[in-house]
This record gives structure tokens, sequence and C-alpha cells, in this order.
């Protein structure tokens, strides 16, 4: 038919063309170089809208036309079949699109295989108008895989001229973005994440924007549209990553991380941190904490101690944007994945030398958990402290592992705890965190301890007076700012002052350094300067001369430790009386009498370890010394309670520290007895009943059996007679000891049967480790029974 | 309607540096590109040949062929380009060693990436170099190991290369017919069914052969 056509002349073949070909003819001007001949496309088109049904067979005609100028070469009259299919697509309605579409994108496809920059340019501008127009019914047949194959491939144009090979890659970008577009808001046609597709599309956009610098353009932009492929590609990449759903984030990241891997991007760091900025500025607010936990686990994955300390700063620099969004248990599970970060990192590398990539990879990871919690609100801090607390190993096995791991956890507790505003104590130091803690200032280890002191003083200093007070001394503090504590604090004063100072002067005495002195002594001065009232006095007080009777009584201390003490002892008194304006004189005499007679009896303290100084037999007499009498002569005077300082024992937990010492040094002897005094008295006979070895191997040892032990004492305490000498014991304990102080005892007692019972367990399962299963059901299911018990064994 | 019955898609991998765009180049504009630079990314190329069917008929086939970067860095890119491949190039330089032993890492990543249908080509190219390191048995027997098939080409000579890509054609459209009902347009041409076992030796003796006997002039 066609042929037939050709043999006849232009005017006849034009009679027998289509009427729809001859007015596509028409709009080829006979000189390529003239362009589209408007009114003749004007026709075109109002025919199109007249008769709609014709169009497919426009789109056809046209595409046949292109790909035979293709094939010649004429690119101008391509040029001219692409504008005209453009302003066809754009005039005529949604509903009568469909068809033309498939010759439309032929014809784009066409172009875009052509090896002419300016052809694939100009399919990409059709296609990005394509892609902009709503289609009523998407055509779920079409695919896009080659759009996007082509379109990933010319954002990495290579052309020599630079002006070709960025219009090049801005093309192939928005070629990109109108795929996202077109497919993004519709499930049913082709899933845009699917991996084939952003394997191609994120790596495309990032291998743009780490091209330039995109930061700096940004400022010169003034209009919006962005004219540098860096610029562009990271605006895409906003909008692919704020379309992402929560299933699709990581279909987003596995991509992006795989790039910034190959691409060697983690070091240094700073493309790194933009990239992932804008992914946690763009991405849902809530799906941000996903992206913390994939650059997390990527972390994990990642083996170059090296790479891990910059992905780990990346990390940090991200964290606190997620923090914002993410509660509760997402939180809370970020916080554990960085622990356990932390933890393997002390495990896998605590065998080799100390490597400063490590150190810094931990740094890091304890940096990154600290901006985290800097964006929580506190109560979230409490419950993340205490998260971390629990996490912290607490007997101290002198495992190294467990020695770095404890002082890493405890940093990271510290980094948590500076950005904890304290406003009650009560909240700040829930029981359940103060006690770990507590124990943590016991440890043999200085370096924790000192760790824990900062803790707890970050903690306790509302008024931002640590500074001023980590110097002792006996002169005035300057620019001290004091507020007379309130009604609630005082309450947590009463009960937990106790306990503080126990743990403060445990750590004191444990070795003779300064610096840990230093930080022992800044811990109880905030804690007076904080709590320090008429109704807390005794109790800072009792602490005081506790502190200044071991400094006396304990014979194994040196010279210097003991001067030291003693200095933080008047240092400390001094600084009572003059916040609440008390005994004040009397703290000015004795200083002025130590002055005179034992200067080296007064701040500061010293390293000093000068024979003359330990060699010098320390007789300090009694009236260089706080007097304990007179003290209390003046309490009494003013009305201030001090019935605690009249006690013969100041510190009725006294010998608490040491019994838990001795425990856990103890290599778990079954048939030693405990010998202590102490704690059967105060918790009559459950101890000895549990760790009576003989009647141990009676019993079964099941659960059962175990349940038995600890219900036993109970039934056999009420069916013997118990004697009398220890019911007077009793009755005197409950008479002059208030509640708290009883309860410390059995928290003492608590803490060392269920000790023991540890050992034992542990020794028994080393025998037989077949039991191992009862054996580790049994500690978890004891604990209520203890619980329950306890305030029974008050009764009588 | 279409200006061609088959489309394919044919994609090359290999070492940075041993030819890979210069195979193209030769096959697609049949020049020698001197002093070409290092791919990023993927470079993409079309090609329309025509092919004697086993009829006796001419039938126009059209090659896609995406040309990848070598360089380790964009290996993230370049391997989604394998999955949805007909035919995979796998291109080492013969007068070079470790682009040789570095097969067994293309080896695994094919395996990871690609259809495990796809048309395997080994291609050891650059015969023209006098300097060569592997011989030719070494290739064979590689290709062999590892159900390829095996061509020797020289891009600068342009020796091998036209048969390389007819050969492929060839044997794309022999694959695509057994399958039957496959359909001859772009639309849905991913679909092909590729690497049918009952017909590797046959194209295997077929190639080989022109690896083999390098001296054989290829026609088409």
């Amino acid at each position: 038919m066609l042929s037939c056509c050709a043999k006849l002349s232009c005017c006849q073949a034009g009679c027998f063309k289509p009427r729809y070909k001859r007015l596509v003819d028409n709009i080829f001007p006979a000189n390529p170089e003239e362009g589209l001949v408007k009114s003749n496309m004007e026709k075109l088109t109002f025919y199109s809208l007249s008769s709609p049904e014709k169009l497919d067979r426009i789109g056809e005609y046209l595409y046949q036309k292109a790909t035979h100028d293709i094939n010649r070469r004429r690119y101008k009259l391509v040029e001219i079949a692409m504008e005209a299919m453009d302003l066809l697509l754009m005039a005529c309605h949604a509903q009568t699109l469909n068809l033309f579409v498939e010759s439309f994108l032929k014809m784009i496809q066409k172009l875009l295989e052509d090896a002419n920059p300016s052809l694939q340019i100009m399919a990409t501008n059709s296609f990005v108008k394509f892609a902009n127009i709503e289609e009523d019914a998407p055509s779920y047949h079409r695919r896009y895989d080659f759009f996007i194959s082509k379109f990933s491939s010319m954002c990495h144009g290579s052309n020599d001229n630079v002006e070709i090979r960025n219009n090049i890659r801005m093309a192939g970008i928005k070629g990109l973005q109108g795929v996202i577009r077109k497919t993004v808001s519709d499930d049913l046609v082709e899933n845009i994440w699917e991996r084939q597709h952003m394997e191609k599309i994120v790596p495309s956009l990032l291998f743009n924007m780490q091209s330039g610098n995109a930061r700096e353009e940004e400022v010169n932009e003034e209009d919006n549209e962005p004219k540098t492929p860096p610029v562009l590609a990271e605006s895409v990449l906003r909008e692919l990553v704020s379309r992402a759903s929560f299933s699709h984030i990581n279909d987003v990241l596995k991509p992006l991380l795989t790039h910034l891997d190959h691409h060697q991007l983690w070091i240094p760091h700073e493309f790194a941190i933009h990239t992932f900025q804008i992914v946690m500025l763009s991405i849902q607010p809530q799906y941000s904490y996903r992206v913390v936990e994939t650059l997390m686990s990527h972390l994990d994955t990642t083996a170059s101690a090296k790479t891990k300390t910059y992905i780990a700063v990346v990390l940090s620099a991200i964290i606190s944007i997620a923090a914002g969004e993410s509660v509760g248990p997402s939180a809370l599970d970020i916080i554990n994945n960085l622990l356990t970060l932390l933890r393997d990192s002390v495990r896998r590398d605590s065998g080799s030398s100390k490597n400063p990539t490590i150190g810094q990879y931990q740094e890091n990871l304890i940096n990154a958990l600290g901006q985290f919690a800097n964006h929580h609100p506190d109560y979230q801090k409490i419950e993340i402290m205490m998260f971390i607390m629990n996490k912290v190993p607490t007997f101290s096995k002198k495992d190294e592992v467990d020695q770095v791991l404890q002082i890493i956890l405890l940093k990271s507790l510290l980094k948590v705890s500076v950005q904890y505003r304290t406003v009650s104590f009560e909240k700040a130091f829930p029981a359940s965190f103060l006690q770990p803690l507590l124990k943590m200032a016991k440890v043999t280890e200085s370096k924790v301890r000192i760790i824990v002191m900062e803790i707890l003083q970050a903690l306790i200093d509302r008024h931002k007076n640590q500074q001023t007070l980590s110097v002792v001394t006996i002169k005035k503090y300057h620019s001290l700012s004091l507020e007379p504590p309130s009604r609630s604090d005082i309450i947590f004063a009463n009960k937990q002052v106790g306990n503080l100072m126990n743990a403060l002067i445990n750590s004191m005495l444990l070795d003779d350094q300064v610096i840990t002195l230093e930080s022992a002594y800044t811990t109880a001065a905030l804690m007076i300067s904080e709590m320090g009232c008429i109704e807390t006095l005794q109790e800072f007080m009792v602490f005081i001369f506790h502190l200044q009777n071991k400094a006396l009584s304990l014979e194994d201390l040196t010279v210097r430790h003991k001067c030291n003490l003693h200095r933080i002892a008047i240092s400390l008194a001094t600084f009572i009386s003059r916040c609440l304006g008390i005994f004040t004189d009397y703290c000015e005499q004795l200083i002025d009498k130590r002055r005179q007679n034992a200067p080296f009896l007064l701040p500061p303290l010293t390293e000093d370890s000068s024979p003359t100084l330990h060699s010098m037999n320390l007789e300090i007499p009694d009236e260089l010394l706080l007097d304990r009498p007179f003290i209390v002569s003046v309490l009494q005077k003013s009305g201030i309670r001090s019935e605690r300082l009249q006690m013969e024992s100041l510190f009725p937990s006294d010998r608490r520290p040491s019994l838990i010492d001795g425990i856990s040094t103890r290599d778990g002897n079954l048939s030693d007895t405990y010998p202590d005094i102490d704690s059967i008295k105060s918790s009559p006979d459950v101890s000895r009943k549990a760790l009576n070895l003989q009647e141990l191997n009676m019993l079964e040892l099941n659960f059962e059996g175990m349940k038995r032990i600890l219900t036993a004492p109970l039934e056999s305490v009420k069916l013997e007679e118990v004697n009398k000498e220890k019911r007077e014991q009793m009755a005197k304990s409950l008479k002059e000891q208030d509640f708290d102080e009883l309860m410390k005892f059995n928290e003492s007692s608590h803490d060392h049967i269920q000790n023991k019972l540890n050992e034992l367990f542990n020794s028994l399962a080393m025998d037989r480790p077949y039991l191992n299963n009862d054996n580790t059901l049994n500690p978890k299911n004891q604990k209520p029974i203890y619980e329950k018990n306890f305030p029974e064994l008050f009764f009588f | 309607m279409e200006d061609y019955k088959f489309l394919f898609k044919v994609v090359l991998i290999g070492n940075s540096g041993v030819g890979k765009t210069c195979l193209v180049r030769r096959f697609t504009q049949g020049v020698f590109p001197k002093g070409q630079g290092a791919t990023i990314g993927v470079d993409f190329m079309i090609k329309t040949l025509e092919v004697e069917n086993s009829a006796g008929q001419r039938e126009a086939v059209k090659l896609q062929i995406w040309d990848t970067a070598g360089q380790e860095r964009f290996r993230s890119i370049t391997q989604s380009y394998y999955r949805s491949a007909h035919a995979l190039i796998l291109v080492y330089d013969l007068s070079c060693q470790p682009t040789f032993d570095a097969l067994n890492d293309w080896i695994r990543e094919i395996q990871e990436y690609a259809n495990p249908k796809v048309l395997k080509i080994l291609v050891g190219n650059k015969t023209d170099r006098d300097d060569r390191e592997i011989p030719v048995r070494v290739g064979e027997e590689f290709a062999k190991a590892h159900d390829m098939y095996f061509l020797e080409t020289s891009s600068k000579q342009g020796e091998n290369v036209e048969k390389l890509f007819y050969e492929i054609a060839a044997e794309l459209i022999e694959q695509a017919r057994q399958k039957g009902g496959l359909s001859r347009n772009h639309h849905n041409s991913s679909v092909t069914n590729l690497g049918m076992k009952n017909n590797i030796s046959s194209f295997q003796s077929n190639c080989c052969s022109g690896g083999v006997g390098t001296n054989n002039n290829s026609s088409n």
C-alpha cells in the first residue's frame, strides 16, 4: 500500500493517506531548521481532541517517522516529532492517553538508545513531563526497567565536555526522579523499592552528590531550580527517602551503605555524615530510629577498626535526630544495641594490645549514646540510666574484660547523667538504680570508683557547684550557690544519706590516692550543699565522725592516708558549719589549734610520702580532734535531733562492706560456716541454716528442695524457743534503730545470703553440670520469697 | 512494525583495564578508541544485527549492551545490572595474569547476583599483544569448568569481535525459540529463559573452535 503510494505524485499520495497521517506530515517543515509548524500543530491537536480514538494511531505514526529519522540521523526532525508528542500529551485528556502513552514511551526509549546526548536529554525532559501527568488508570503492564537502567547510566555520564557531561547527568537524575514519582505512589505499578532498582538509583544519586560540594553551591542558589548534579541528586534523595515507608527503609539504606563502603566514603566522614543527615531529616520521623538501628547493625558487620571508628562518629552525629522521635522500647532498643556494640568491642579487643583506634571507637560509641540520651526527656534519661546500670557487670571476678566493660559502661552512664537535670533526688535515685551504683563505689579498682563519684556528683549537683567544691579546703568557698532543700529532698536525705556516705567512706578507705579522696570529698560536699539543713545535719555529722574514727582506729592505713582523712573530716565539718551557720566558732578554734600544733591535719591533701611523714607516729591529742560530745551538746542546745550521734556505734551497718567484700573474695568454701556475729544477729538463723552443708546434702538439690530451705528457717524459728539473749538483742536494736536502719541490716543479710547461695549453686553446678537448669532457675525464684519473709522478721 | 524481532540484554564484566569498553566500541561503532579512560558506573550501547536463523531467514536482533565499570568502587551499581541480563560476557586480559586470577571472584559475583540460567561467555581479550601470559588452553579449561563459552578476541584488530556478538545473538535466539511462545517485542522479552543445558554443548564446540583457531577470520 505504502510502496504503491510512493509511486504516485505527492498530492495524490496526500489524498490517499488517512487524515491523521496527513495532519502529522504537515507539522514537519520543509526545512528541518525551521522547527515545528505551529499552525499545523494546532490543527493536529484540535483533531486529536475531537477524535481521541485516533490518538493512539497518531502516536504510532509519529514513532515510526521518528525511528526512520533516527536511522537516517535526521535529528532535527526527530526533535520535532518528540515536541509534537509532548504537546499532544499535554493537550489531551487523561482517559484517552493510555494507548498513546505506549508509543510515547517507545519514542522516548528510542531516543535514549541513541548515542546523541541532545536526543537523550530531550527524551528525558519529555519523560519528566510525562511523569508529572496524573494518569487515571495506570497501566500495570508498563515496565520501567530500561528507564531506570538507562537513567542510572546517564547519572554516571563521563563525556569529556564538562557541560555536556553535567547536562547528561542532570538529565539522568531528573529521569530517575520522574520514575520515582511515577511509580512510588501506586503500589500496583512497578515496585520501585525492589532491590534491582534501588541498587541502581541510590548509588547513582550518591555518586553525583559526592562529586561536588552540594552545601557550598546551595548558598549560591537563588531560585528553587537546582542547577548542578550534586544539588539535584541531593533533592531527589530527599524525595526518595521521604516517600519510603517503614518496610522500604532498608531497601534504600542497604545500597546506600554498600555505596559508602565501596567508595570508601567513611574516612573522612564528612560526606557520610552529610548523607545521613539528609536521610534522617527527610525520612518520616517515626521511622528515623530504624536508620540508627540499620547503621548500628552495619557497624557490627564492619571489620576494619578504623572504619568502625568513623562510622561511630557518623552515628553520634545523627543519633540525636532520631532521639526526638523514638520513645519507650525503641529508645531502649537503640541503647541496648549501643551497649552490645560496646560489649562486643571490649570482648573482641581485650586480648590484643591496647589499640588507640579501638579506644577511639569506644569513645565515639559512648558519645553517640550521650547524644542520644541528651535528646530525651529527663524521665526517660532515668530509665536509660537504670537500663545501663543493669548492664554493668556487678561481680568483680578479676575478669579483665568485665573490668574494662565496667569502666566503659559507667562512662556511658556518666555521659547520660551529666545531661540529666536533677529536680528531685528521689526521682533521680530510684532505689534500684542507687543500690547497684553504690555497690560499684566499693570496688577495688579506683578508676571505677572515680567514675561512680562523677556520676553521683553529676546527679546531685543541681546548682553547678561541682567545680567550686572540687578542692578540699577549710577556706570559705566563694561563688557557691545554695538553696534550702525541699521537703522531699529531706526525706530522701534521711533515707539515703547513710547509704551514700557509707559508700563514700569505703571509697576513701580503699586507697590513698589524692584523686580518689578528692572525688569522694566533692561528692560529700555536694551532698551537704544540696541536702544540708537542720533536719539532716546529724546524718552528715555521723558521717564525719565516722570518718574520723576510721582514720584513728584502722591500723593498716598509711600515715599519709590517715592525715588526708582527717583533713577531709575537718574540711567537711567546717563546710557544713558554714552552710548551716552552726558551731562555726568551734570549727574556727579547732582549725586554729591544728594550725599551731599539727598543721599536717589541715588541707590541702598531699601525695607526700616523705620518710618524715612515714616515720611519724600519728598520736593526735583529743583536743585536736572533732569533739563528739561537744557537738552533741551544741545540737541539743539548738534543739536539733542528735540521738544518732549519741549512740555508741556510730554506723550500725559498720561491718557491712567488709562482709560483702569478704564473701566475694572467699572461694565458696561450703563447710566454712560464716562466723560473723553481726549477720546472725541481724537475720536470725536464716544464714546459718541455709549454709549448713550437712543439711544441704540431705536435701534434694532441686527447686523444691531450695524452696524448702528457704521456708524452713521461719518455721523452725517459730517452733524452736529462741533464747532470751537473742530476744534482748533484737528488742534493743528495734528500740534504738529506726526502720530504715533495720532495712539496711536486712538488705545486707539479704545480699549476704544471696551471695552465699550463688556461690553454692556455682559450686554445685560445677560438680553436677546436669543440674544446671535447676540451679540457674533457683536464684531468680528465691527473691520474692526473701522479700516476703523479711518484713515478717520484725514481728518478734 | 518493530524494526527488530528480538531484544537481548548483554552485560560485560571483568577487571578494570581488560578492554571491555573497547570491545563494545569496536563492535558498535567499528572503532578502536585509543586512550580510553576508565568507565564510570555503567555505559550503554545499542546495536541491531541481522542473524540467520535455523530456517535460513534473516532476523533483526537488537542487543542492549551494558558496559560496566571494572573498578571495585562501582561494584555495587554494576552488580544490579547482572540480574536482568540475558548474557554475561566475562572479559580478561590474556596478557595480564591478575585479571585472569580474578575470574574466580567474578564467577562468585555471577552466582550471587545473576540469573542462574544466564548465558555466560568467557573472553580473553587482546590477542594482538605478543606478551601473552594466559595460554589458550588455560582459558578454555576455565570456561569448561564453569560452564561457559570461550573466545579470544582483539578489539584492536577486530578479531573475533563480531563473531562474539553474533554467536551470542544466535544462541539467544535459539534458546528463545526452544523455549517457545516467545513474544517478539522488547516489552516482555525479559522473560526469556536462558542457558538451557542441552544446548550448551553444541554452542560450546562451535565457540571454542573459534577460540582455538585464532587464525580464523571472523567474517560474521
